[in-house]
Protein backbone atom coordinates (compact mmCIF):
# COMPACT_ATOMS: atom_id res chain seq x y z
CA UNK A 1 0.00 0.00 0.00
CA UNK A 2 1.24 3.47 -0.81
CA UNK A 3 2.06 5.59 2.19
CA UNK A 4 -0.67 8.18 2.66
CA UNK A 5 -0.13 11.72 3.86
CA UNK A 6 -2.41 14.18 5.61
CA UNK A 7 -2.22 17.87 6.41
CA UNK A 8 -2.04 18.22 10.18
CA UNK A 9 -4.42 20.67 11.84
CA UNK A 10 -3.35 24.17 10.85
CA UNK A 11 -4.62 27.67 10.13
CA UNK A 12 -3.47 30.10 7.47
CA UNK A 13 -3.75 33.78 8.29
CA UNK A 14 -3.27 36.59 5.83
CA UNK A 15 -0.07 38.48 6.68
CA UNK A 16 -0.37 41.90 8.21
CA UNK A 17 -0.15 45.11 6.25
CA UNK A 18 3.11 45.42 4.35
CA UNK A 19 4.02 41.72 4.56
CA UNK A 20 4.10 39.34 1.62
CA UNK A 21 2.50 35.93 1.68
CA UNK A 22 0.67 34.54 4.66
CA UNK A 23 1.23 33.05 8.09
CA UNK A 24 0.90 29.34 8.75
CA UNK A 25 0.11 28.23 12.31
CA UNK A 26 0.57 24.56 13.18
CA UNK A 27 -2.18 23.92 15.72
CA UNK A 28 -0.70 20.90 17.45
CA UNK A 29 2.73 22.36 18.12
CA UNK A 30 2.02 26.10 18.09
CA UNK A 31 4.60 26.48 15.32
CA UNK A 32 4.45 29.60 13.21
CA UNK A 33 5.77 30.00 9.66
CA UNK A 34 5.72 32.61 6.94
CA UNK A 35 4.65 30.99 3.66
CA UNK A 36 4.60 32.13 0.05
CA UNK A 37 1.49 32.24 -2.13
CA UNK A 38 2.18 28.87 -3.81
CA UNK A 39 2.39 27.14 -0.44
CA UNK A 40 -0.87 28.83 0.60
CA UNK A 41 -2.51 27.47 -2.57
CA UNK A 42 -1.16 24.00 -1.85
CA UNK A 43 -2.57 24.03 1.69
CA UNK A 44 -5.90 25.27 0.41
CA UNK A 45 -6.07 22.61 -2.31
CA UNK A 46 -4.92 19.58 -0.33
CA UNK A 47 -6.54 20.63 2.90
CA UNK A 48 -9.87 19.56 1.42
CA UNK A 49 -8.63 16.08 0.52
CA UNK A 50 -8.12 14.19 3.71
CA UNK A 51 -5.43 11.57 3.09
CA UNK A 52 -3.56 11.50 -0.21
CA UNK A 53 -0.54 9.76 -1.75
CA UNK A 54 2.46 11.86 -2.75
CA UNK A 55 2.13 10.38 -6.26
CA UNK A 56 -1.07 12.42 -6.61
CA UNK A 57 0.84 15.66 -6.04
CA UNK A 58 2.06 17.37 -9.22
CA UNK A 59 5.90 17.20 -9.54
CA UNK A 60 6.03 21.00 -9.49
CA UNK A 61 4.57 20.92 -5.98
CA UNK A 62 6.98 18.33 -4.56
CA UNK A 63 9.24 21.04 -3.22
CA UNK A 64 6.32 22.52 -1.27
CA UNK A 65 5.27 19.09 0.01
CA UNK A 66 8.83 18.43 1.21
CA UNK A 67 9.00 21.78 2.97
CA UNK A 68 5.64 21.18 4.66
CA UNK A 69 6.78 17.71 5.72
CA UNK A 70 9.92 19.26 7.23
CA UNK A 71 7.65 21.70 9.07
CA UNK A 72 5.59 18.74 10.31
CA UNK A 73 2.46 20.24 8.82
CA UNK A 74 2.30 17.48 6.20
CA UNK A 75 2.50 14.21 8.11
CA UNK A 76 2.10 10.49 7.39
CA UNK A 77 -1.60 9.72 7.87
CA UNK A 78 -0.77 7.11 10.48
CA UNK A 79 0.70 9.89 12.63
CA UNK A 80 -2.01 12.46 11.96
CA UNK A 81 -4.24 11.15 14.70
CA UNK A 82 -3.59 13.29 17.74
CA UNK A 83 -2.70 11.57 20.93
CA UNK A 84 -4.63 13.11 23.82
CA UNK A 85 -2.37 15.26 25.95
CA UNK A 86 -1.45 13.46 29.14
CA UNK A 87 -3.05 14.89 32.24
CA UNK A 88 -0.67 16.31 34.79
CA UNK A 89 -0.83 14.86 38.29
CA UNK A 90 -0.92 17.72 40.84
CA UNK A 91 1.04 15.55 43.27
CA UNK A 92 4.06 15.64 40.96
CA UNK A 93 4.23 19.43 40.64
CA UNK A 94 6.21 21.38 43.25
CA UNK A 95 4.64 24.47 44.74
CA UNK A 96 5.85 27.54 42.87
CA UNK A 97 3.40 30.30 43.76
CA UNK A 98 1.32 30.90 46.87
CA UNK A 99 -1.30 33.63 46.93
CA UNK A 100 -2.14 34.95 50.38
CA UNK A 101 -5.60 36.43 50.86
CA UNK A 102 -4.05 38.42 53.65
CA UNK A 103 -7.07 40.62 54.24
CA UNK A 104 -10.51 39.41 53.26
CA UNK A 105 -11.74 42.94 53.58
CA UNK A 106 -11.63 46.00 51.37
CA UNK A 107 -12.18 49.73 51.67
CA UNK A 108 -13.54 49.91 48.13
CA UNK A 109 -16.76 48.50 46.70
CA UNK A 110 -15.91 47.87 43.05
CA UNK A 111 -18.97 47.19 40.93
CA UNK A 112 -17.58 44.05 39.30
CA UNK A 113 -15.86 42.48 42.32
CA UNK A 114 -15.80 38.69 42.16
CA UNK A 115 -14.87 38.51 45.84
CA UNK A 116 -18.06 40.02 47.23
CA UNK A 117 -16.48 43.28 48.35
CA UNK A 118 -13.20 41.56 49.19
CA UNK A 119 -14.48 39.09 51.78
CA UNK A 120 -15.12 36.16 49.40
CA UNK A 121 -18.36 35.69 51.34
CA UNK A 122 -18.95 36.03 55.05
CA UNK A 123 -17.69 38.71 57.38
CA UNK A 124 -14.55 40.74 56.81
CA UNK A 125 -11.51 39.09 58.40
CA UNK A 126 -7.75 39.29 58.29
CA UNK A 127 -4.95 36.75 58.38
CA UNK A 128 -2.90 36.52 61.56
CA UNK A 129 0.83 37.30 61.21
CA UNK A 130 1.67 33.82 62.58
CA UNK A 131 -0.42 32.11 59.91
CA UNK A 132 1.06 34.33 57.20
CA UNK A 133 4.58 33.44 58.30
CA UNK A 134 3.79 29.72 58.36
CA UNK A 135 2.30 29.97 54.87
CA UNK A 136 5.44 31.60 53.48
CA UNK A 137 7.61 28.83 54.99
CA UNK A 138 5.19 26.24 53.57
CA UNK A 139 5.71 27.73 50.10
CA UNK A 140 9.50 27.45 50.32
CA UNK A 141 9.47 23.98 51.88
CA UNK A 142 7.02 22.52 49.33
CA UNK A 143 8.84 23.95 46.30
CA UNK A 144 10.97 20.86 45.60
CA UNK A 145 14.06 21.77 43.61
CA UNK A 146 12.68 24.99 42.15
CA UNK A 147 15.29 27.74 42.48
CA UNK A 148 12.65 30.48 42.65
CA UNK A 149 9.28 30.78 44.37
CA UNK A 150 6.68 33.54 44.22
CA UNK A 151 4.65 34.87 47.10
CA UNK A 152 1.66 36.96 46.07
CA UNK A 153 0.22 39.37 48.63
CA UNK A 154 -3.43 39.61 47.77
CA UNK A 155 -6.83 40.34 49.26
CA UNK A 156 -9.34 41.96 49.54
CA UNK A 157 -7.00 44.85 49.99
CA UNK A 158 -3.76 43.39 51.36
CA UNK A 159 -2.41 46.71 52.65
CA UNK A 160 -5.21 46.70 55.23
CA UNK A 161 -3.16 44.00 56.98
CA UNK A 162 0.44 45.19 56.86
CA UNK A 163 1.51 43.14 59.92
CA UNK A 164 0.65 39.85 58.17
CA UNK A 165 2.39 40.94 54.96
CA UNK A 166 5.53 41.88 56.89
CA UNK A 167 5.49 38.58 58.78
CA UNK A 168 5.04 36.55 55.59
CA UNK A 169 7.84 38.30 53.72
CA UNK A 170 10.26 38.07 56.67
CA UNK A 171 9.57 34.36 57.15
CA UNK A 172 9.67 33.68 53.40
CA UNK A 173 12.99 35.46 52.99
CA UNK A 174 14.50 33.57 55.92
CA UNK A 175 13.28 30.20 54.61
CA UNK A 176 14.44 31.00 51.08
CA UNK A 177 17.91 31.93 52.34
CA UNK A 178 18.06 28.73 54.36
CA UNK A 179 17.16 26.61 51.31
CA UNK A 180 19.26 28.60 48.84
CA UNK A 181 16.26 29.81 46.87
CA UNK A 182 15.09 33.17 45.59
CA UNK A 183 11.82 34.57 46.89
CA UNK A 184 9.91 36.86 44.54
CA UNK A 185 7.18 38.91 46.19
CA UNK A 186 4.39 40.75 44.42
CA UNK A 187 1.43 42.71 45.69
CA UNK A 188 -1.88 43.61 44.09
CA UNK A 189 -3.50 46.65 45.64
CA UNK A 190 -6.23 49.18 45.03
CA UNK A 191 -3.64 51.93 45.50
CA UNK A 192 -5.46 53.83 48.24
CA UNK A 193 -3.34 52.61 51.18
CA UNK A 194 0.22 53.69 50.38
CA UNK A 195 0.88 54.90 53.91
CA UNK A 196 4.45 55.78 54.92
CA UNK A 197 4.74 52.41 56.69
CA UNK A 198 3.44 50.56 53.65
CA UNK A 199 5.87 52.42 51.37
CA UNK A 200 8.79 51.64 53.68
CA UNK A 201 7.86 47.97 53.59
CA UNK A 202 7.49 47.86 49.79
CA UNK A 203 10.78 49.68 49.27
CA UNK A 204 12.73 47.53 51.74
CA UNK A 205 11.78 44.24 50.10
CA UNK A 206 11.71 45.27 46.42
CA UNK A 207 8.14 44.09 46.06
CA UNK A 208 6.59 44.20 42.58
CA UNK A 209 3.38 46.18 42.80
CA UNK A 210 0.25 46.05 40.63
CA UNK A 211 -2.29 48.82 41.11
CA UNK A 212 -5.89 48.61 39.94
CA UNK A 213 -6.91 51.67 37.97
CA UNK A 214 -9.76 51.76 35.47
CA UNK A 215 -9.01 54.76 33.29
CA UNK A 216 -9.98 58.43 33.40
CA UNK A 217 -11.74 59.71 36.56
CA UNK A 218 -15.30 59.21 35.28
CA UNK A 219 -14.72 55.53 34.49
CA UNK A 220 -12.51 54.71 37.45
CA UNK A 221 -14.81 56.37 39.96
CA UNK A 222 -17.87 54.67 38.47
CA UNK A 223 -16.17 51.27 38.86
CA UNK A 224 -14.17 51.74 42.04
CA UNK A 225 -15.99 53.80 44.71
CA UNK A 226 -15.15 53.77 48.42
CA UNK A 227 -17.37 51.69 50.66
CA UNK A 228 -19.09 52.94 53.76
CA UNK A 229 -21.10 56.06 54.23
CA UNK A 230 -18.50 58.38 52.71
CA UNK A 231 -18.55 56.64 49.32
CA UNK A 232 -17.10 58.65 46.46
CA UNK A 233 -14.57 57.77 43.80
CA UNK A 234 -11.01 56.62 44.55
CA UNK A 235 -9.30 57.99 41.40
CA UNK A 236 -7.58 61.01 42.94
CA UNK A 237 -6.20 58.98 45.86
CA UNK A 238 -4.91 56.23 43.58
CA UNK A 239 -3.08 58.64 41.25
CA UNK A 240 -1.54 60.46 44.22
CA UNK A 241 -0.61 57.15 45.83
CA UNK A 242 1.12 55.89 42.70
CA UNK A 243 3.18 59.09 42.57
CA UNK A 244 4.28 58.55 46.18
CA UNK A 245 5.08 54.91 45.49
CA UNK A 246 7.29 55.81 42.53
CA UNK A 247 9.08 58.47 44.51
CA UNK A 248 9.70 56.25 47.53
CA UNK A 249 10.64 52.97 45.79
CA UNK A 250 12.07 54.32 42.56
CA UNK A 251 10.02 51.75 40.68
CA UNK A 252 6.84 52.19 38.67
CA UNK A 253 3.97 49.80 39.39
CA UNK A 254 2.03 47.83 36.77
CA UNK A 255 -1.54 48.92 36.09
CA UNK A 256 -4.38 46.45 36.16
CA UNK A 257 -7.46 47.80 34.39
CA UNK A 258 -10.85 46.11 34.68
CA UNK A 259 -13.67 47.28 32.45
CA UNK A 260 -17.36 46.47 32.27
CA UNK A 261 -18.79 45.63 28.82
CA UNK A 262 -20.35 49.09 28.35
CA UNK A 263 -16.84 50.57 28.77
CA UNK A 264 -15.07 48.40 26.20
CA UNK A 265 -15.60 50.88 23.38
CA UNK A 266 -13.24 53.27 25.23
CA UNK A 267 -10.26 50.89 25.53
CA UNK A 268 -7.80 52.97 23.43
CA UNK A 269 -8.57 56.07 25.50
CA UNK A 270 -8.24 54.14 28.77
CA UNK A 271 -4.92 52.66 27.73
CA UNK A 272 -3.40 56.01 26.81
CA UNK A 273 -4.71 57.66 29.94
CA UNK A 274 -3.36 55.04 32.32
CA UNK A 275 0.00 54.83 30.53
CA UNK A 276 0.29 58.59 30.95
CA UNK A 277 0.04 58.21 34.73
CA UNK A 278 3.49 56.66 34.93
CA UNK A 279 2.86 52.92 35.04
CA UNK A 280 5.44 50.37 33.96
CA UNK A 281 2.87 48.35 32.02
CA UNK A 282 -0.86 48.40 31.44
CA UNK A 283 -2.97 45.24 31.36
CA UNK A 284 -6.67 45.38 30.57
CA UNK A 285 -9.11 42.72 31.74
CA UNK A 286 -12.75 42.46 30.77
CA UNK A 287 -14.75 42.21 34.00
CA UNK A 288 -15.63 38.66 34.95
CA UNK A 289 -19.40 38.12 34.63
CA UNK A 290 -20.18 37.76 38.32
CA UNK A 291 -23.74 38.77 37.46
CA UNK A 292 -25.75 38.43 34.25
CA UNK A 293 -25.57 42.23 33.82
CA UNK A 294 -21.81 41.87 33.16
CA UNK A 295 -22.34 39.43 30.26
CA UNK A 296 -21.47 41.26 27.05
CA UNK A 297 -23.59 41.52 23.94
CA UNK A 298 -21.98 40.44 20.65
CA UNK A 299 -21.52 44.14 19.82
CA UNK A 300 -19.67 44.69 23.09
CA UNK A 301 -17.48 41.65 22.42
CA UNK A 302 -16.64 43.16 19.03
CA UNK A 303 -15.79 46.47 20.69
CA UNK A 304 -13.44 44.69 23.12
CA UNK A 305 -11.56 43.07 20.28
CA UNK A 306 -11.53 46.29 18.25
CA UNK A 307 -10.11 48.10 21.27
CA UNK A 308 -7.35 45.53 21.73
CA UNK A 309 -6.66 45.61 17.97
CA UNK A 310 -6.30 49.38 18.15
CA UNK A 311 -3.71 49.14 20.93
CA UNK A 312 -1.96 46.30 19.05
CA UNK A 313 -1.72 48.61 16.02
CA UNK A 314 -0.11 51.22 18.26
CA UNK A 315 2.25 48.52 19.53
CA UNK A 316 3.45 47.77 15.99
CA UNK A 317 3.85 51.48 15.20
CA UNK A 318 5.95 51.96 18.33
CA UNK A 319 7.96 48.84 17.53
CA UNK A 320 8.87 50.33 14.15
CA UNK A 321 10.55 53.11 16.09
CA UNK A 322 12.32 50.55 18.25
CA UNK A 323 10.14 51.13 21.30
CA UNK A 324 8.09 48.68 23.34
CA UNK A 325 4.54 49.82 24.04
CA UNK A 326 3.91 48.25 27.47
CA UNK A 327 0.55 46.60 26.79
CA UNK A 328 0.73 43.58 29.12
CA UNK A 329 -1.98 41.52 27.41
CA UNK A 330 -0.20 41.65 24.07
CA UNK A 331 3.30 41.22 25.50
CA UNK A 332 2.21 38.05 27.31
CA UNK A 333 0.54 36.66 24.20
CA UNK A 334 3.54 37.50 22.00
CA UNK A 335 5.85 35.80 24.50
CA UNK A 336 3.77 32.60 24.31
CA UNK A 337 3.70 32.76 20.53
CA UNK A 338 7.44 33.45 20.37
CA UNK A 339 8.20 30.26 22.24
CA UNK A 340 5.40 28.24 20.63
CA UNK A 341 4.31 27.16 24.06
CA UNK A 342 2.06 24.10 24.10
CA UNK A 343 -0.10 23.84 27.18
CA UNK A 344 -1.91 20.80 28.45
CA UNK A 345 -3.72 22.91 31.02
CA UNK A 346 -4.90 26.52 30.78
CA UNK A 347 -3.09 27.77 33.89
CA UNK A 348 -1.16 26.66 36.91
CA UNK A 349 -4.14 26.57 39.28
CA UNK A 350 -3.72 23.58 41.57
CA UNK A 351 -0.52 22.72 39.68
CA UNK A 352 2.13 24.64 41.54
CA UNK A 353 -0.17 27.63 42.00
CA UNK A 354 -2.32 27.66 45.15
CA UNK A 355 -4.16 30.33 47.15
CA UNK A 356 -4.64 30.45 50.92
CA UNK A 357 -7.45 32.33 52.64
CA UNK A 358 -7.27 34.25 55.93
CA UNK A 359 -7.99 31.10 57.97
CA UNK A 360 -5.40 28.89 56.26
CA UNK A 361 -7.66 26.99 53.86
CA UNK A 362 -6.09 26.28 50.45
CA UNK A 363 -7.92 26.80 47.18
CA UNK A 364 -7.36 25.96 43.52
CA UNK A 365 -6.63 29.62 42.82
CA UNK A 366 -7.17 33.01 44.46
CA UNK A 367 -10.49 33.52 42.72
CA UNK A 368 -12.00 30.39 44.24
CA UNK A 369 -11.27 31.36 47.85
CA UNK A 370 -14.32 30.72 50.00
CA UNK A 371 -15.84 28.19 47.58
CA UNK A 372 -15.70 24.77 49.27
CA UNK A 373 -16.08 23.04 45.92
CA UNK A 374 -12.58 24.26 45.07
CA UNK A 375 -10.98 23.90 48.49
CA UNK A 376 -7.86 21.73 48.20
CA UNK A 377 -6.71 21.20 51.75
CA UNK A 378 -5.34 23.59 54.36
CA UNK A 379 -2.03 24.73 55.74
CA UNK A 380 -2.06 22.26 58.63
CA UNK A 381 -2.59 19.12 56.51
CA UNK A 382 -1.07 20.34 53.26
CA UNK A 383 -2.38 20.29 49.70
CA UNK A 384 -5.08 17.69 49.04
CA UNK A 385 -3.80 16.48 45.68
CA UNK A 386 -6.71 14.11 45.13
CA UNK A 387 -9.16 16.98 45.51
CA UNK A 388 -7.07 19.21 43.21
CA UNK A 389 -7.06 16.39 40.65
CA UNK A 390 -10.84 16.06 40.93
CA UNK A 391 -11.38 19.83 40.58
CA UNK A 392 -9.20 20.01 37.48
CA UNK A 393 -10.87 16.94 35.95
CA UNK A 394 -14.31 18.48 36.56
CA UNK A 395 -13.19 21.71 34.90
CA UNK A 396 -11.85 19.83 31.87
CA UNK A 397 -14.90 17.53 31.61
CA UNK A 398 -16.95 17.95 28.46
CA UNK A 399 -14.36 20.19 26.87
CA UNK A 400 -12.22 17.50 25.22
CA UNK A 401 -14.17 17.36 21.94
CA UNK A 402 -14.46 21.10 21.37
CA UNK A 403 -10.87 21.77 22.45
CA UNK A 404 -9.57 18.77 20.50
CA UNK A 405 -10.67 20.30 17.20
CA UNK A 406 -9.91 23.94 18.05
CA UNK A 407 -6.88 25.42 16.31
CA UNK A 408 -6.10 27.57 19.37
CA UNK A 409 -5.94 24.64 21.80
CA UNK A 410 -2.16 24.63 22.24
CA UNK A 411 -2.13 28.19 23.53
CA UNK A 412 -5.48 28.30 25.34
CA UNK A 413 -6.09 24.78 26.66
CA UNK A 414 -9.59 25.57 27.85
CA UNK A 415 -9.55 29.07 29.31
CA UNK A 416 -9.88 30.39 32.85
CA UNK A 417 -11.37 27.88 35.32
CA UNK A 418 -13.10 30.61 37.32
CA UNK A 419 -14.55 32.33 34.28
CA UNK A 420 -15.81 28.97 32.96
CA UNK A 421 -17.22 28.05 36.36
CA UNK A 422 -19.13 31.31 36.64
CA UNK A 423 -20.51 31.17 33.13
CA UNK A 424 -21.42 27.52 33.12
CA UNK A 425 -22.22 26.50 36.69
CA UNK A 426 -23.50 29.81 38.08
CA UNK A 427 -25.04 31.58 35.09
CA UNK A 428 -26.03 28.34 33.32
CA UNK A 429 -24.49 29.20 29.94
CA UNK A 430 -23.32 26.54 27.50
CA UNK A 431 -19.61 25.70 27.38
CA UNK A 432 -17.47 27.74 25.05
CA UNK A 433 -18.99 31.21 25.33
CA UNK A 434 -15.48 32.71 25.58
CA UNK A 435 -14.01 30.70 22.71
CA UNK A 436 -14.79 33.08 19.89
CA UNK A 437 -13.10 35.97 21.67
CA UNK A 438 -10.07 33.89 22.65
CA UNK A 439 -9.59 32.64 19.10
CA UNK A 440 -9.83 36.15 17.65
CA UNK A 441 -7.43 37.50 20.26
CA UNK A 442 -4.85 34.80 19.54
CA UNK A 443 -5.26 35.43 15.81
CA UNK A 444 -4.59 39.11 16.45
CA UNK A 445 -1.44 38.12 18.34
CA UNK A 446 -0.29 35.87 15.48
CA UNK A 447 -0.74 38.67 12.94
CA UNK A 448 1.10 41.12 15.17
CA UNK A 449 3.95 38.66 15.69
CA UNK A 450 4.10 38.12 11.93
CA UNK A 451 4.50 41.86 11.38
CA UNK A 452 7.32 42.07 13.91
CA UNK A 453 9.04 39.04 12.40
CA UNK A 454 9.20 40.76 9.03
CA UNK A 455 12.40 42.20 10.52
CA UNK A 456 14.10 39.23 12.25
CA UNK A 457 16.60 41.45 14.07
CA UNK A 458 13.87 43.54 15.64
CA UNK A 459 14.80 44.77 19.14
CA UNK A 460 11.19 44.40 20.30
CA UNK A 461 11.40 40.69 19.45
CA UNK A 462 14.43 40.39 21.68
CA UNK A 463 12.40 42.03 24.45
CA UNK A 464 9.55 39.56 23.89
CA UNK A 465 12.04 36.69 23.97
CA UNK A 466 13.40 37.82 27.33
CA UNK A 467 9.86 38.11 28.66
CA UNK A 468 9.18 34.54 27.53
CA UNK A 469 12.13 33.38 29.59
CA UNK A 470 10.57 35.03 32.64
CA UNK B 1 19.40 33.22 -3.51
CA UNK B 2 16.05 31.59 -4.06
CA UNK B 3 13.47 32.68 -1.53
CA UNK B 4 12.37 29.92 0.80
CA UNK B 5 8.80 28.83 0.49
CA UNK B 6 8.40 28.34 4.21
CA UNK B 7 10.21 30.39 6.82
CA UNK B 8 10.19 29.36 10.46
CA UNK B 9 9.10 32.36 12.54
CA UNK B 10 8.79 31.37 16.18
CA UNK B 11 11.14 29.32 18.36
CA UNK B 12 9.01 26.16 18.06
CA UNK B 13 9.00 26.33 14.25
CA UNK B 14 12.79 26.83 14.27
CA UNK B 15 13.24 23.80 16.52
CA UNK B 16 11.15 21.69 14.14
CA UNK B 17 13.20 23.00 11.23
CA UNK B 18 16.47 22.11 12.96
CA UNK B 19 15.11 18.62 13.51
CA UNK B 20 14.31 18.33 9.83
CA UNK B 21 17.76 19.60 8.85
CA UNK B 22 19.34 17.03 11.14
CA UNK B 23 17.35 14.25 9.55
CA UNK B 24 18.37 15.08 6.03
CA UNK B 25 21.44 12.76 5.76
CA UNK B 26 19.57 9.61 6.76
CA UNK B 27 16.71 10.47 4.43
CA UNK B 28 19.23 10.90 1.61
CA UNK B 29 20.79 7.47 2.31
CA UNK B 30 17.38 5.87 2.04
CA UNK B 31 16.75 7.51 -1.28
CA UNK B 32 19.73 5.78 -2.91
CA UNK B 33 18.20 2.79 -4.62
CA UNK B 34 21.31 0.65 -5.04
CA UNK B 35 19.91 -2.25 -3.08
CA UNK B 36 16.46 -3.31 -1.95
CA UNK B 37 15.50 -1.69 1.27
CA UNK B 38 15.38 -4.04 4.20
CA UNK B 39 14.89 -7.74 4.23
CA UNK B 40 11.68 -9.67 4.64
CA UNK B 41 8.58 -8.19 6.16
CA UNK B 42 9.39 -10.05 9.33
CA UNK B 43 13.05 -9.28 9.67
CA UNK B 44 12.89 -5.80 8.20
CA UNK B 45 15.26 -3.71 10.20
CA UNK B 46 15.03 -0.75 7.93
CA UNK B 47 18.29 0.09 6.28
CA UNK B 48 20.72 -1.73 8.53
CA UNK B 49 21.43 -4.02 5.65
CA UNK B 50 24.35 -6.27 4.82
CA UNK B 51 27.02 -3.81 3.78
CA UNK B 52 29.09 -6.35 1.88
CA UNK B 53 28.68 -6.88 -1.85
CA UNK B 54 28.05 -10.60 -1.32
CA UNK B 55 24.94 -12.66 -0.86
CA UNK B 56 22.45 -12.07 0.63
CA UNK B 57 22.69 -8.51 -0.71
CA UNK B 58 20.47 -6.14 1.19
CA UNK B 59 19.37 -8.51 3.89
CA UNK B 60 19.71 -7.38 7.45
CA UNK B 61 23.09 -8.05 8.98
CA UNK B 62 21.78 -10.69 11.34
CA UNK B 63 20.28 -12.67 8.51
CA UNK B 64 23.39 -12.22 6.40
CA UNK B 65 25.53 -13.58 9.24
CA UNK B 66 23.24 -16.56 9.65
CA UNK B 67 23.36 -17.15 5.93
CA UNK B 68 27.11 -17.39 5.88
CA UNK B 69 27.12 -19.43 9.05
CA UNK B 70 24.70 -21.99 7.67
CA UNK B 71 25.17 -21.98 3.95
CA UNK B 72 27.47 -25.00 4.03
CA UNK B 73 24.64 -27.14 5.37
CA UNK B 74 22.24 -25.91 2.71
CA UNK B 75 19.80 -24.88 5.40
CA UNK B 76 17.91 -21.62 5.01
CA UNK B 77 17.89 -19.86 8.33
CA UNK B 78 15.32 -17.18 7.70
CA UNK B 79 12.42 -19.64 7.80
CA UNK B 80 13.17 -20.39 11.41
CA UNK B 81 10.60 -18.57 13.57
CA UNK B 82 11.80 -17.33 16.87
CA UNK B 83 10.84 -15.21 19.81
CA UNK B 84 11.22 -12.01 17.85
CA UNK B 85 8.34 -12.84 15.58
CA UNK B 86 4.69 -12.63 16.36
CA UNK B 87 4.63 -16.41 16.72
CA UNK B 88 5.82 -16.77 20.26
CA UNK B 89 4.25 -20.22 20.51
CA UNK B 90 5.11 -21.46 17.07
CA UNK B 91 5.99 -24.86 18.47
CA UNK B 92 2.32 -25.50 19.21
CA UNK B 93 1.31 -25.06 15.57
CA UNK B 94 4.55 -26.29 14.19
CA UNK B 95 6.18 -28.93 16.39
CA UNK B 96 8.35 -30.13 13.52
CA UNK B 97 9.60 -27.31 11.29
CA UNK B 98 10.54 -29.53 8.39
CA UNK B 99 7.09 -31.14 8.35
CA UNK B 100 4.70 -28.49 9.69
CA UNK B 101 6.10 -25.18 8.37
CA UNK B 102 3.03 -24.64 6.21
CA UNK B 103 0.96 -24.19 9.36
CA UNK B 104 2.75 -20.98 10.21
CA UNK B 105 0.52 -18.05 9.31
CA UNK B 106 2.47 -14.82 9.36
CA UNK B 107 0.44 -11.67 9.63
Amino acid sequence: MKPMWTLADHRVFAGGAGTEGALLFGAEQASLYAIDAATGDFLDRWGRHGAFALAEVAPADHEIAAALADAQVLVPSARARRAPRPTIDPATVPLATLVLEAAQACNLRCTYCYAGGGTYGGAARVMSPELAARAARFLVEKSGDLPRVTLVLFGGEPLLNLPALAAAVAAGEAAAAEHGKTLVVSLTTNGTRFTPAALDFLAAHRIGVSVSIDGPPDMHDANRPYGGRAGGGSYADVVAGVARLRERTGRAPAARVTLAPDQWARIPEVFEHVLGKGFLEVGIAPATPVAPALLPTPEQDAALLAGFAHVARRFVDEARRGRVLPFSNLLDLLAKLHVGQVRGVPCGAGLGYVAMDAQGALFLCHRFAGDDGFRIGDLATGIDHAKARACLAAQAAGRADACGTCWARSLCAGGCHHENHLRESVLGLAQGTCCDFIQRWIELGIRTYGELRADPGHPVLAFVGRRAEG
Amino acid sequence: MKKKRIDALNEKAKAIQRLADGEQPSAAALAERRMPQGCTTIFDTGWETNPRPTYPVGNCQASARDFHGCVGDCWWPAQMPDGLTNHREFDVQCPNVARDWRNLKYD
